[in-house]
């Protein structure tokens, strides 16, 4: 299974990429949306994990253009985010977020909310 | 737990970038640039501190980036005024956050108040209290969101079990409390949004099944006709019945969390739990009966019910499919991850280092090899002779290379500076330019690392001791705002940063007074007009009457001699009394490798830096004096050099006539020369400098030792230091 991250903060990036390929997952890196964008148009993943916060696109936008574009519309959307308050969630879902982790995460909650949203 | 000091290490790398950052957007927006651009910038960083710092369990930093971010949050969305005030609390608080990095990284602890003033001042804020107004009153709501930090849990648990769907298994919920009786009944209609975020209801059943036995049916009686089917649309209501002994209705709705608001659902709990074996076509039944009262919006449930034949009951949901190990899928292609969009990678500075030591001694078996050719072996193997040049020149372009590597240009410390200045200005009531040039100077890394203390130091005291009240300076006709110039540039093999100022200079009398008073320097000791300029780096020294908050941290200039010491660099100051002070800071490019010439005293060989020698001269030509104090000097195109006979200074009584000896000039911190005397001069090379003070001590007129190629010992002199040590003997 691949997923592709997207954080702006590297120590968010390693934590993924290490958590996600000891449970045997592929991950592909991106550190901004508009850099998201541009993995999805080469590379077919089964789940986006992304950040709101970030600069030149953020996660919201990113979720909005992903969605925007026919062959995405299936595809799970996660948001990670450490906003404890719903306001950035329900942003996240209105742009069309899947579900979303609340930072710091534990790996197995990570991986468990995986599975909810990948068949 | 390596693995989480990797993550932290990664952690502090960022913070320390991210840090710098808001420092350049700070200094922007206080110059007035206030667009969205910066404060987005500046939250971003805050918030991405703030993330790495929850998965640590910083709580401290955690707490106050927390509280600065909901700030920086209303400023962004113009619910604050960002006035002068927020910014200058805004950049305080910048510092605070950089103090919690600091603690963290070294594992230091802050008292528990730390920033709580500032803290306060930002709920004070958020509740729309005026910027100046320091009530402390309750924190506002948003400063209550409690911050739980979960420590990272790593490395996993070598079985598959923990990765497999465990709802129980889930470390942010409780211990589920049994539930009283075990059968629910939960009926979801799902809402064309569901499908538009990438939910389905397959997915939902898997989770539900990891609970308990689940039996689900969908209701197709809405089913339109295949022609009318949109790709989208909601044409089914699902009821599933749960079966657990243990599940609470928390748990079910936890399954349906991603999809709250994109669906209704109801969840029931049946007074009895019906016989496993009975549950299915029970279940059929059940909903009539135990939730005919339930308050349905839109469709009745109960004529759906009675109308529909349960279709194929979606068997689905065998344990082997939930519990399936993620790893069976993806574990082919492990390690085969693809990098996206990235142009450098980062390193740890220990491999860099590693890959300079042994470039070093690559240089020293290079340096060996040629060494060993003598006359007769280049005559007869002259390829070989050709190959060890081009080995030569190879080696030497490694070497920049890597030296390369770990150069990186001085504005990530002189960028620290502007905001520095401005404080200065604010709290002496000075006016003062900064002026930067030649930021992109670059430098070793390690060397950038030591040098943002010294910098400070030496531009808190330009401010504070150099520059002038802006009434003084105007009757001494010169404008009211004073500069300061902090500079750098490349020297041949040094890096010179310089800091400037137009003040009133060192005020020598008072200098000298104070020196003579705390017995830095002798009743009777004469000292130059420069001589006296560089007691201000001296031990025990400091001009200031009462230690001013700015210059007077409990530390003088000594500090700056003695860290731009150990890191091979020198100080030199000088100043003209009314016009201005300047320091220059004289650096190695680099700490690892020096273009030596290798001399020989009492036939022991020493190197001295190529970088400091002027020229070489025979001692049968030169002209050597002596000046009534007794001391020898060398007269050079009419100037006079103080002499220093390494073999007398070091003690080593040597047998080479004196005629035949040799004088190394060389040029020490402020274009002073001071004349070397050594037995023989061998010629130039390139040493790996190894310290002397890690092995032994720190020894005057010696700066470190070297392996020459043929294994032997070699000492450097450290020019500066003798010249230095004249200076003291003649002045004594």
């Amino acid at each position: 299974m691949r997923v592709l991250t997207i954080d702006d903060s590297r120590t968010i990036l390693a934590m993924l990429h290490h958590t996600l390929t000891k449970a045997g997952f592929e991950v592909l890196q991106a550190e901004d949306g508009q850099q998201g964008l541009d993995v999805l148009k080469s590379e077919d993943v089964d789940v986006v994990i992304t950040d709101i916060n970030m600069p030149i696109m953020d996660g919201i936008e990113f979720i909005r253009n992903v969605r925007a574009t026919g062959h995405h519309q299936s595809l799970p959307i996660l948001i990670l985010t450490t906003e404890t308050s719903q306001e950035k969630r329900d942003q996240g879902r209105a742009a069309g977020g899947t579900g979303w982790i609340v930072k710091p995460f534990d790996p197995e909650k990570l991986i468990s909310v995986i599975h909810r949203v990948v068949h | 737990m390596s693995d989480l000091d990797d993550f932290k290490a990664t952690y502090f790398d960022e913070c320390s970038e991210l840090l710098n950052e808001l420092e350049e957007q700070f200094q922007a927006i206080e110059e007035g640039e206030r667009g969205a651009d910066r404060l987005n910038a500046v939250f971003r960083a805050i918030h991405s501190i703030k993330g790495g710092a929850g998965a640590f369990g910083f709580t401290g930093l955690v707490g106050f980036a927390h509280a600065f971010e909901t700030l920086l949050d209303y400023v962004r969305d113009g619910r604050i005024e960002l006035v002068d005030e927020v910014v200058a609390l805004c950049i305080r608080a910048n510092d605070i956050v950089a103090d919690f990095v600091a603690a963290a990284r070294s594992g230091e602890t802050l008292p528990s108040d730390y920033g709580a003033e500032e803290k306060a001042r930002f709920d004070a804020l958020c509740r729309g209290e005026s910027p100046d107004g320091d009530e402390n009153g309750e924190p506002m709501e948003e400063f209550d969101i409690e911050f739980t930090p979960v420590m990272v849990k790593l490395p996993f648990a070598e079985d598959e079990a923990a990765l497999t769907l465990d709802a129980e298994a889930d470390a942010f919920e409780e211990a589920p409390l049994a539930g009283t009786d075990g059968h629910w009944e939960i009926r979801f209609i799902p809402h064309t949004d569901l499908y538009a975020r990438a939910n389905d209801p397959l997915l939902l059943f898997r989770e539900l099944a990891a609970l308990g036995e689940i039996d689900v049916k969908a209701l197709v009686a809405d089913l339109p006709a295949l022609a009318d089917f949109e790709p989208f649309g909601v044409y089914c209501t699902w009821e599933i019945s749960l079966s657990s002994p243990t599940v609470t209705e928390a748990q079910i709705r936890e399954v349906f969390e991603f999809v709250d608001g994109d669906c209704d659902i109801e969840i029931a709990q049946l007074a009895a739990m019906p016989a496993r074996e009975a549950a299915a076509p029970a279940a059929a039944a059940a909903p009539d009966e135990s939730t005919p009262a339930a308050d349905e919006p839109a469709v009745s449930f109960a004529d759906l019910a009675a109308e529909i034949t349960p279709v194929a009951p979606p068997k689905p949901v065998a344990p082997s499919l939930v519990a399936k190990a993620p790893s069976s899928e993806g574990a082919a292609e492990e390690g085969d991850q693809r990098k996206n969009g990235v142009q450098s990678i980062r390193v740890d500075l220990d491999k860099v280092d590693r890959v300079v030591n042994m470039v070093g001694e690559l240089v020293i078996t290079q340096s060996m090899l040629t060494q060993q050719m003598d006359e007769n072996l280049r005559v007869r193997y002259q390829e070989l002779v050709r190959g060890l040049e081009v080995l030569a020149q190879t080696t030497r372009g490694l070497q920049d290379s890597v030296m390369a590597i770990r150069a990186q240009p001085v504005k990530s410390v002189f960028s620290r500076m502007p905001r520095l200045m401005r404080e200065l200005a604010q709290k002496t009531g000075k006016k003062i330019r900064l002026e930067m040039i030649g930021e992109n100077t670059e430098i070793d890394k390690t060397i950038i690392e030591q040098l943002s203390d010294p910098l400070t130091h030496m531009i808190r005291n330009s401010a504070d001791h150099g520059i002038e009240s802006p009434e003084k300076r105007i009757a001494a006709g010169k404008p009211e705002t004073g500069v300061i110039r902090l500079s750098a540039e490349q020297a041949g093999g040094n890096i010179l940063i310089i800091v400037e100022d137009d003040g009133q200079g060192i005020n020598r009398e008072r200098v000298l007074q104070v020196a003579r008073d705390r017995g830095v320097v002798g009743p009777d000791q004469q000292l130059t007009e420069e001589q006296v300029d560089q007691l201000i780096f001296a031990p025990g020294f400091s001009t200031a009457e009462a230690i001013s908050d700015i210059s007077g941290r409990g530390v003088g200039m000594d500090v700056v001699l003695s860290n731009i010491k150990k890191i091979g660099g020198s100080v030199h100051v000088r100043s003209v009394p009314g016009k201005g002070t300047r320091m220059t800071l004289r650096l190695p490019l680099t700490l690892a490798v020096l273009d030596v010439m290798l001399v020989k005293v009492a036939a022991s060989p020493y190197v001295i830096p190529l970088s400091s020698i002027v020229e070489t001269i025979q001692c049968s030509r030169a002209n050597f004096s002596r000046v009534p104090s007794g001391a020898q000097v060398l007269q050079v195109r009419g100037e006079y050099v103080q002499v220093v006979d390494l073999a007398l200074r070091f003690d080593t009584p040597t047998q080479v006539e004196s005629d035949s000896r040799f004088v190394v000039l060389c040029e020490a911190e402020g274009g002073v020369k001071v004349a070397l005397i050594v037995d023989d001069i061998i010629g130039q090379q390139q040493v790996v400098i190894k310290s002397l003070e890690e092995n032994f001590e720190r020894i005057d007129g010696i700066a470190g030792g070297t392996i020459l190629g043929d294994g032997n010992v070699a000492l450097i002199v450290d020019v500066q230091g003798l010249k230095s040590s004249i200076s003291h003997q003649n002045a004594a």
